[in-house]
């Protein structure tokens, strides 16, 4: 195609050319081009000059009826129409001549301008052809890394900024997140197949404050816009457990969505469904992980996740409910046993039925169990060159232990012996 | 032991000579600190491990559980791992309150005070034919499974062919490189060879590691941990850092460090200051029962069996029982005794002690006057 | 396991002889050796029955040579009738467990020898450079 494009563009100049190298020929020097004079005539006028642009890109670019309902003349092949007009200025041309009265005045200052040749600017042509390129070529919208959602410039995952005020009330320090944007067919009597927006956003201050909501509308973004405001409308508060964290584990589903969310430790980070990072960091979570099973579906996993999270005791709960105590063990403590909630009454060991669940986790995760796969071997532990690679590998073993001990001892690495036998020292130079 | 008396007179005059220019300018990277090590003819073995030692130096550590089971970044975990949780019945939950204090116990467990060890030189045999075998030594180690490293048998072949059991650091490097002890390194960490950075740790008040590492590092008889723990010891003294190393291992040897070479009226000071009366007192008994030199012993030894079972007072009281204020009364008057006939700084416990007076008063004024404000009096 | 420990697989046969010897690990130029008790008639690069110890021949850097034994198992082996080789002899009466191997005096006396003679040259030589300024 650009093979054709390239044919096209010199055929396009070929008139143009032939004029003004024959006027200047005649304006310049008539006497020494004599000899290259020919008589032969020329044919001025052919199919490029006879018709105008808007016909001639016409039978270039457009698609047959038929070939447009097979989705022809689409997609990345396309031709574009393009301003090929575009940067030449009447007067400036190939040869940089100064014509006063059109390229430049007539009089400057007090001097009459005379009409002269000017030196060639090499670069004019390069210009032309990098103007016109810049037309053809389908820029996609890029975004920064930080502006970025899941998946290159599509919305999911994009922040929208924080809801629009309601009254006098800003939504300070809030921040919303696309968590899914798609389009709906509907089916209407008049007018046949309509296509709607529906977009489910999250918002939330980072502080315990966050709530989701739907929008639907013929527009993609007005359809955000809704779903937003919608959003900051339906706030919910929820407790963070020393501000990095959720009380304890929980079972949570919606429909077939199954979600196993974990308590985790400082430091740990969000290993969970990319939605469910999302919500966390707008409620202010930031250890957790968390498991999906069964359904995918993505809304009802924002539900279920709500769910569970709204459904969360506090220690203080959990202990009224089991009237015991519940302690704390922390493995950097060594283990100090540090009492979070106590309950006004405590039962005795008598009073506890044989069958209660007294295990923490199996009771706030209502007796379900996360199912961990079994860890198959990597792929290439069983082959052969395996073996060999450890047989290798074994005599290496300490290797880096020993030199790192060997340049707290000597600064580099060197033993004792090399005091006494130095070794040739290699110009690093060279 | 002339060495070590003269050792013993030279603390005790750099410590004076420090308390009386009220610590002032101590910025000098060389510190005048004359290391001091348990040499003399007196082992102070016996005392460390006697019962009632090992009890006041316990009590004078001052156990604060949320230090002692602090979160520690020199444990084996490289990251932080989830806390776990249990529900407990009452009587569960103080199983688990006795095993924590079984915990802290060995956490707590101080560092042995020992004599230094006896130069090793036993000759097993001599073969002069033996001579130009080797210009080198051999040094033959027993692996034998099971056998401590103490007792384990550590031989030398000399080039001039005598056959000899080795001496403690050569026993000491061979033990590490066949059975090796993590943590410890066969040649001395520079933090300890390097008296720069060794002095730059005391400055960083470091002092907590460094004693750690010097555990790891060194057996308790030897020289050179003795010297490194006596400096450390005598820098902790002279800043007056005592609550740095409080409900840590190292505080009981540290008092029975300072009370050993008679110069613990720093800590006395120090705690008439925070108003903690009743450890000053034990602090009495501990020196009685070092040296036996105090003059109203009989009042001490009363008081110490008294005040051993009482709570430790990690903050200052806000109410006082009758019991209290007539022990504390009881202390106070000890003590009185104690700097006007024993203390080497007389005019500044004395203040201390008339600061904390004015204070207890107070208080003792306003616990009554509450108690009979709710009408238990 | 990638390769059989050089510390012993345990497999014996009982009735076979055994022999406690040296065998070489380390690598090019820096020779270090186990001392392991294996059967006579096996090949020292196939796995052992049992390491007894190890013998640096290299001397570290206080001038010293170190040798690990495992006299427990030595003991046990010598029961069963183990053959010692001269090297681990030589080792083993060094360090006052064996009497000394009469090798060790003889390549004490002949180093002695060859020192004394080496002395003796460098005497001779000086005298007869002396001797040769004289003249």
């Amino acid at each position: 195609m650009s093979l054709k494009l390239f044919s096209l563009r010199h055929l396009f100049k070929k008139p143009i050319c032939v004029t003004s190298n024959q006027t200047t020929l005649y304006q310049n020097n008539v006497v020494s081009n004599l000899t290259n004079f020919s008589t032969s005539s020329i044919a001025c006028v052919n199919f490029f000059n006879k018709l105008p642009a808007e016909k001639l890109w016409k039978s270039v670019t457009s698609v047959s009826n038929a070939g447009a309902k097979k989705g022809r003349g689409k997609g990345a092949g396309r031709i574009r129409i393009r301003d090929l007009n575009r940067g030449q200025v009447i007067g400036v041309g190939k040869i940089n001549m100064l014509w006063p009265g059109l390229s430049a005045p007539v009089i400057r200052g007090r001097e009459l301008l005379k009409q002269q040749r000017l030196p060639d600017d090499p670069e004019r042509m390069e210009k032309l052809i990098k103007l016109r390129d810049s037309m053809t070529k389908f820029r996609r919208l890029k975004l920064s890394p930080i502006e970025r959602g899941w998946s290159g410039a599509r919305m999911p995952g994009r922040s929208i900024g924080p809801p629009d005020p309601i009254g006098d009330d800003e939504f300070t320090g809030f921040d919303t997140k696309v968590l899914q944007l798609r389009s709906l067919l509907i089916m209407k009597g008049t007018l046949g197949r309509t296509r709607n927006y529906q977009a489910m956003v999250v918002t939330g201050n980072g502080q315990g404050l966050a709530g989701f909501g739907f929008g639907k509308a013929k527009e993609a973004t007005a359809a955000l816009r809704k779903a937003k405001n919608r959003a900051g409308k339906k706030l919910m508060h929820f407790d963070i457990y020393n501000g990095h964290t959720i009380f304890h584990d929980f079972f949570t589903a919606f429909g077939k969505s199954k979600i196993f969310v974990q308590k985790k430790n400082e430091g740990y980070g969000l290993c969970c469904h990319r939605a469910i990072k999302e919500i966390c960091q707008a409620i202010g979570i930031k250890d957790l992980r968390a498991k999906v099973e069964g359904s995918n579906n993505l809304q009802h996993i924002v539900k279920a996740f709500f769910i569970g999270l709204l459904q969360q005791r506090t220690h203080q709960q959990l202990a009224e409910e089991k009237k015991l105590h519940l302690v704390e063990y922390k493995a950097e403590n060594e283990y100090y046993p540090t009492v979070v909630a106590s309950p006004s009454v405590v039962r005795t060991k008598e009073e506890i039925p044989k069958d209660e669940t007294l295990d923490f986790i199996q009771y706030v995760m209502n007796d379900k169990v996360i199912l961990k796969r079994k860890k198959f071997p990597r792929f290439y532990e069983t082959m052969p060159h395996y073996d060999i690679f450890l047989k290798k590998f074994e005599r290496y073993r300490n290797h880096e232990k020993i030199r790192l001990n060997l340049k707290v001892e000597y600064g580099e690495v060197k033993s004792f012996l090399n005091d006494k036998y130095p070794e040739e020292k290699v110009e690093s130079e060279a | 032991m002339s060495l070590f008396k003269l050792f013993q007179k030279n603390t005790k005059n750099v410590i004076n000579h420090y308390n009386n220019l009220q610590i002032t300018a101590i910025s000098s990277r060389k510190l005048s600190i004359l290391p001091s090590i348990y040499d003399g003819e007196q082992d102070p073995g016996p005392k460390f491990f006697s019962s009632g030692v090992q009890a006041l130096l316990k009590r004078l550590t001052r156990p604060d559980f949320a230090k002692v089971f602090r979160k520690r970044t020199n444990s084996n975990l490289s990251v932080l791992r989830t806390p776990k949780y249990k529900f407990l019945t009452d009587e569960e939950l103080k199983a688990e309150m006795s095993k924590a204090n079984q915990t802290a116990a060995r956490l707590l467990q101080m560092p042995p005070v020992v004599k230094v060890h006896e130069p090793i030189n036993e000759v097993l045999s001599k073969d002069p034919a033996l001579v130009g075998y080797d210009t080198s030594k051999y040094l033959f180690t027993d692996i034998t499974f099971g056998v401590p490293n103490e007792h384990r048998l550590i031989v030398e072949r000399n080039p001039d062919g005598t056959l000899q059991n080795c001496d403690h650091d050569t026993r000491k490097r061979l033990n590490q490189i066949y059975f090796p002890m993590q943590g410890r390194k066969v040649r001395e960490p520079i933090m300890f060879a390097d008296e720069e950075k060794f002095n730059g740790l005391l400055e960083a008040e470091k002092y907590e590691y460094i004693l750690d590492r010097a555990c790891i590092q060194y057996e308790p008889d030897e020289p050179n941990y003795q010297k490194i723990t006596s400096i450390t010891y005598q820098h902790v003294d002279m800043k007056t850092n005592f609550n740095l190393l409080r409900s840590t291992r190292h505080f009981g040897p540290l008092v029975f460090y300072l009370t050993w070479h008679q110069s613990m009226d720093n800590l006395m000071l120090e705690l008439l200051q925070s108003g903690i009366v009743r450890e000053a007192v034990l602090l009495m008994g501990l020196r009685h029962a070092i040296h036996e030199d105090i003059t109203n012993a009989d009042e001490v030894n009363v008081l110490v069996p008294q005040i051993l079972p009482t709570p430790v007072q990690l903050t200052k009281p806000e109410t006082l029982s009758e019991e209290d204020i007539q022990m504390d009364n009881k202390c106070v008057d000890c003590i009185a005794k104690y700097i006007t006939n024993n203390s080497a700084m007389k005019s500044q416990q004395e203040l201390a002690l008339q600061g904390f007076r004015e204070d207890y008063q107070q208080l003792v004024d306003l616990s009554r006057g509450l108690k009979k404000a709710h009408g238990n009096a | 396991m990638p390769l059989p420990p050089a510390s012993g697989t345990g497999r014996y046969f009982v009735k076979a002889a055994k022999s406690i010897r040296l065998i070489r690990q380390g690598c090019t130029n820096r020779p270090f050796f186990h001392i392991s008790v294996t059967h006579r008639k096996r090949l020292n690069s196939q796995p052992v029955i049992e390491q007894l110890g190890s013998y640096d021949p290299m001397p570290n850097f206080n001038n010293e040579k170190l040798v690990a034994l495992n006299l427990e198992r030595i003991k046990f082996w010598l029961g069963h009738g183990a053959h010692v080789s001269p090297p681990v002899a030589e080792l083993l009466g060094l360090a006052g467990f064996f009497p000394i191997h009469p090798r060790s005096y003889m390549t004490a006396w002949r180093n002695r020898r060859t020192e004394r003679e080496n002395s003796e040259k460098q005497k001779e030589a000086e005298a007869a450079a002396k001797t040769a300024d004289a003249a």
